[in-house]
């Protein structure tokens, strides 16, 4: 049990690491894993020493998750090896190695951001590497890289030929052509038209991240689906143009490192296309956005080859149009009937209009703002408007500015100095990053819906209802609430800087205020510092480093806790997916099977039932002196427990007004639905009542107790020596809702916080401990606990709005200090 | 503080995610940071600048932080050094601090521990050489 702990403890570490706050390296990961491993093996080893060998297939399921983990320290990806092709849907950052950056950032923006981009699929890297083995082309493509590169054999010209010959005769393997073929139907069962068809775009390894290589390789606009297999022959080998090798060969790219993704994507049809930079890349002191537009496809704007208007926007809210220069427009390019695209001249009366509405400008400002935002970087974005004005984004990359914005931050230190501080060192550091911007206080459900774009987002308590608003938001700060909590987690979905838990951001900030959170030093500044967003641009964004994408592949396989329910058919060994499943497995078997085994034994330390005002079904286990002497009997009284934390645990339960027996007025059904698989079911099975489980001795209680889906641990040390006692508190819950659930998490951390205990809340979990207090001090803690674990049984139910929390906050003080109340804390 | 001469700040170590952190986190509380991943660079870089205070990892591959922080004291007694590891075992601690080292922090930390550990060595370094 204590094992079990620990391995909650260190998986509740690593996730925090990942908010930013801490500075850590690969070898803390590494040796973080091995910790979690060997504890995770150890409590495998001991249930199964309880029970022997009825857990076997534990260690197969451990020896999967480990293997796993092991390969993702070795640096390898672990994807499956038939991963041919990926929906855009199943991609995220974590793949860009095997779709390329260009698919990784589109899929991003799609799967995470939700904004519109055309539906597709992406042929990975792996089938790059495959086509050339198929047709044993790596060797000829090297030995020709030889002769160009060292022995001046070729020109880039000539090489670049030969190898782009040898990749176009080559041969499509079967089973790429069948994965190929199945990606076209799930792509053609979301299309609307009967046959549609695709933009097939290239996606290499490395491009669009710290090099662009834009241009440098081909894409297709409107081919038809029977083309496909050609036309990725022909991207790939242009992967070996004459002009991408020079650019490998002048950035220190390796020709190994060689590995081209391909896109496949519909085709939107486009009326207006165009181009975004989030920032002005040649005076980014402007603080302005620059859009281009014109009808039709975009690839000749992005080529450069035609005119188009040109709108100068503000990057400070509302945004407004700062300039605008609308030319004649007297061509463009569309898509021809029979496939491939065609130039076509622009009917008259449209040649002189504007491309773009002042609404279709402030869309896109917007959906460009949430994704620099997320990225890190301003962003040179590639959108389409489609025939009904629906915008798509087709492409978002960094800017490359940085040059320039060095000059900007010369001494950000001294810049620094000359803003105001309204508060600094306060809270916990959620998601890193830099945010400006208003303040918006909310008070209410109501506000959220007046929330702004580009608003900062000040409240009282984190709360997954915030979920619809965060992502508008430029920043995030709150009065109370943990790092771990579920609003962070999307927070950090989005990377919207957030500090939680500060105690004063309503106090302090009024809406309408315009600040600077930088929540790399904790920092509130009063106004805009700019400085400070330029020099966040210049950073390397810690988030797509190595280490953080490392981080948060093995704890995929380390924190999920899937096996929830015990009475669910999956809840068996070989279900277990993650640490953390195989964890909860072990210790819900391990408190049965320790009953079972004292029942068969009859041993001195025999399992009796406690008789109790309280429908508990507690079976308590004595190690020694914690009941009175010559208890005959299986059931014993409240009054033979003479364990010290115990008694004061119960004696806490039973005080008057605790335990709450009146008819709910409120939400009863809910009620009612809780109750009755609490105590009905509970009654009814015996098995079901034995798991709450107390293991007691004069000095110590260890107690599992499960009402309902709630599941709470009480582990305490009470002697005369005040440095070895303790008391462990952790309470997770099921039934409601999740917004329910972390009112009620609320509620318990900050009773807990009242009476001294240090609270740590990680979204529904909440773990409190208290030590080293004299014996009468822990005494009066345990009486709190009891009381407590009577008074939050059924709370969630009964928690429909934070007014509610506040009350139960009222009346359970009241009850706790009422002159009635058994012993005085 | 704009008039005044920076507080001259290397960092040495081997996992470059260190570097990336540290040298933007000190920066922006106003000292001068060069940051090295290879030892032989830093190495080189101290024989050429004196830096007031060096923080440098113990174990790492290829190279022992001990021998860097030898060398750096040799150098100049003024400058104070700190310490960080991911093996923080009391045997290392002992030894690095019989070496004049101002402080040792075990990895993971975080950035404000080590900001405050920054400044206190500073404070040390002004008086050490206002004597």
């Amino acid at each position: 049990m204590e094992k079990n702990n620990q391995i909650l403890e260190l998986i509740a570490d690593m996730g925090d690491k990942l908010g930013g706050d801490y500075v850590f390296d690969r070898q803390y990961i590494i040796s973080t894993c091995e910790k979690a491993a060997e504890l995770v093996y150890n409590i495998i080893y001991n249930l199964n020493t309880i029970a022997p060998k009825k857990y076997l297939p534990l260690y197969e399921s451990y020896e999967r998750i480990n293997a796993d983990i092991r390969e993702e320290l070795a640096g390898r990806l672990v994807i499956p090896k038939t991963d041919y092709t990926m929906p855009y849907t199943a991609i995220s950052r974590d793949f860009s190695d095997v779709v390329g950056n260009k698919n990784a950032n589109l899929a991003e923006v799609k799967n995470l951001l939700h904004l519109a981009v055309p539906d597709g699929f992406a042929i990975t890297t792996r089938t790059f590497q495959s086509y050339l083995e198929h047709n044993q082309l790596w060797d000829q493509i090297e030995a020709i890289i030889t002769g160009w590169r060292e022995e001046n054999e070729y020109s880039s010209e000539e090489a670049a030929a030969r190898i782009q010959g040898l990749i176009i005769e080559g041969k499509i393997p079967p089973a790429l052509e069948k994965a190929i073929g199945n990606a076209m139907d799930q792509l053609y069962l979301s299309a609307e038209t009967v046959k549609p068809s695709l933009a097939i775009r290239s996606s290499a390894w490395g491009e669009d991240g710290e090099h662009t290589f834009a241009g440098q390789y081909t894409s297709f606009l409107n081919e038809p689906p029977e083309n496909i297999l050609d036309r990725y022959k022909d991207v790939l080998a242009s992967t070996y143009s004459s002009s991408a090798m020079e650019y490998r060969l002048q950035t220190g790219f390796s020709e190994t490192e060689v590995a081209m993704a391909v896109g496949c994507q519909l085709m939107v049809d486009a009326k207006v296309s165009g181009v975004l930079y989030s920032l002005d890349p040649q005076s980014p002191e402007q603080e302005v956005m620059i859009i281009t537009a014109t009808w039709g496809l975009g690839a000749p704007l992005v080529a450069g080859k035609i005119v188009a208007d040109n709108y100068t926007v503000s990057r400070e809210a509302p945004y407004p149009i700062t300039a605008l220069n609308i030319v004649r427009k007297s061509e463009m390019l569309t898509t021809r009937e029979s496939g491939g695209t065609e130039i076509r001249p622009v009917p008259e009366d449209l040649q002189t209009r504007p491309c773009l509405t002042e609404e279709q400008v402030q869309s896109l400002v917007n959906m460009a703002l949430t994704i620099e935002r997320y990225f890190k970087r301003p962003q040179d974005i590639e959108w389409v408007l489609d025939q009904d004005g629906a915008v798509f984004i087709l492409q978002a990359r960094p800017l490359k500015i940085k040059a320039q914005i060095d000059q900007l931050v010369c001494d950000i230190s001294s810049v620094l100095e000359s803003y105001p501080i309204i508060f600094a060192g306060k809270g916990v550091i959620a998601q890193r990053g830099v945010g400006t911007g208003k303040v918006f206080v909310v008070k209410s459900d109501e506000d959220l819906d007046d929330f702004p774009q580009g608003g900062i987002l000040v409240t009282k308590y984190t709360s997954p209802r915030l979920a619809r608003v965060i992502k508008r938001a430029n920043a995030i700060l709150t009065d109370v609430g943990s790092a771990t909590g579920h609003m962070a987690t999307i927070a950090r979905e989005f990377r919207v800087p957030t500090i939680v838990n500060t105690g004063v951001a309503t106090r302090l900030l009024q809406t309408g205020q315009e600040i600077t959170l930088d929540a790399e030093q904790n920092v509130i500044y009063e106004g805009t510092v700019k400085e400070l967003c330029y020099y966040e641009f210049t950073e390397e964004a810690i988030e797509e480093t190595y280490e953080y994408r490392l981080l948060r592949r093995v704890l995929k396989k380390i924190a999920p806790l899937n096996l929830v329910d015990p009475h669910d058919k999956n809840f068996n060994p070989t279900s277990c997916k993650t640490f953390h499943d195989i964890t909860r497995f072990v210790h819900e078997r391990a408190v049965e099977e320790l009953i079972e085994l004292k029942y068969d034994h009859r041993s001195e330390t025999a399992l009796r039932k406690l008789k109790f005002p309280i429908p508990l079904g507690l079976v308590i286990i004595d190690i020694g002196g914690g009941l009175v002497e010559q208890v005959n009997s299986n059931d014993i009284e409240q009054s033979q427990v003479i364990s010290v934390p115990m008694r004061a645990l119960l004696e806490g339960m039973v005080e008057p007004g605790m335990w709450a027996t009146e008819p709910m007025s409120v939400d009863f059904g809910s009620f009612m639905s809780s109750l009755t698989r609490t105590f009905s079911s509970a009654m009814a099975s015996p098995r079901y009542l034995g798991l709450n489980l107390a293991v007691i001795s004069k000095e110590y209680l260890n107690l599992s107790l499960r009402l309902g889906y709630h599941f709470n641990i009480i582990d305490s040390y009470i002697s005369e020596k005040p440095n070895d006692n303790y008391a462990y508190f952790r309470f997770l819950g099921g039934v409601t809702d999740i917004t329910r659930r972390s009112r009620r998490a609320n509620f318990l951390a900050e009773v807990l916080g009242r009476y001294d205990f240090r609270v740590d809340v990680r979204g529904d979990l909440v773990v409190a401990r208290i030590k080293k207090l004299p014996a009468q001090g822990m005494v009066g803690k345990m009486r709190i606990l009891g009381r407590l674990v009577a008074f939050t049984r059924q709370l969630d139910v009964k928690m429909i709005s934070d007014e509610h929390m506040n009350k139960y906050m009222e009346d359970f003080l009241a009850l706790a200090e009422a002159p009635n109340a058994v012993g005085q804390i | 503080m704009n008039t005044e001469k920076k507080t001259q700040v290397i960092i040495l170590d081997d996992e470059p995610i260190v570097c990336k952190r540290l040298k933007p986190g000190l920066e922006k509380v106003g000292y001068e940071v060069e940051a090295f991943t290879h030892s032989v660079d830093a190495m080189e870089r101290i024989k050429k600048k004196e830096f007031d205070i060096v923080i440098t990892d113990l174990k790492m591959e290829g190279f022992d932080g001990m021998q860097f922080l030898t060398e750096v004291k040799s150098r100049s007694q003024t400058t104070e050094v700190i310490v960080i590891t991911g093996f923080a075992t009391m045997e290392t601690a002992k030894e690095s601090f019989q070496k004049g080292v101002f402080d040792f922090i075990a990895k993971p930390f975080k950035m404000g521990e080590i900001q405050e550990i920054v400044r206190k060595a500073e404070m040390k370094v002004r008086e050490n050489r206002s004597r």
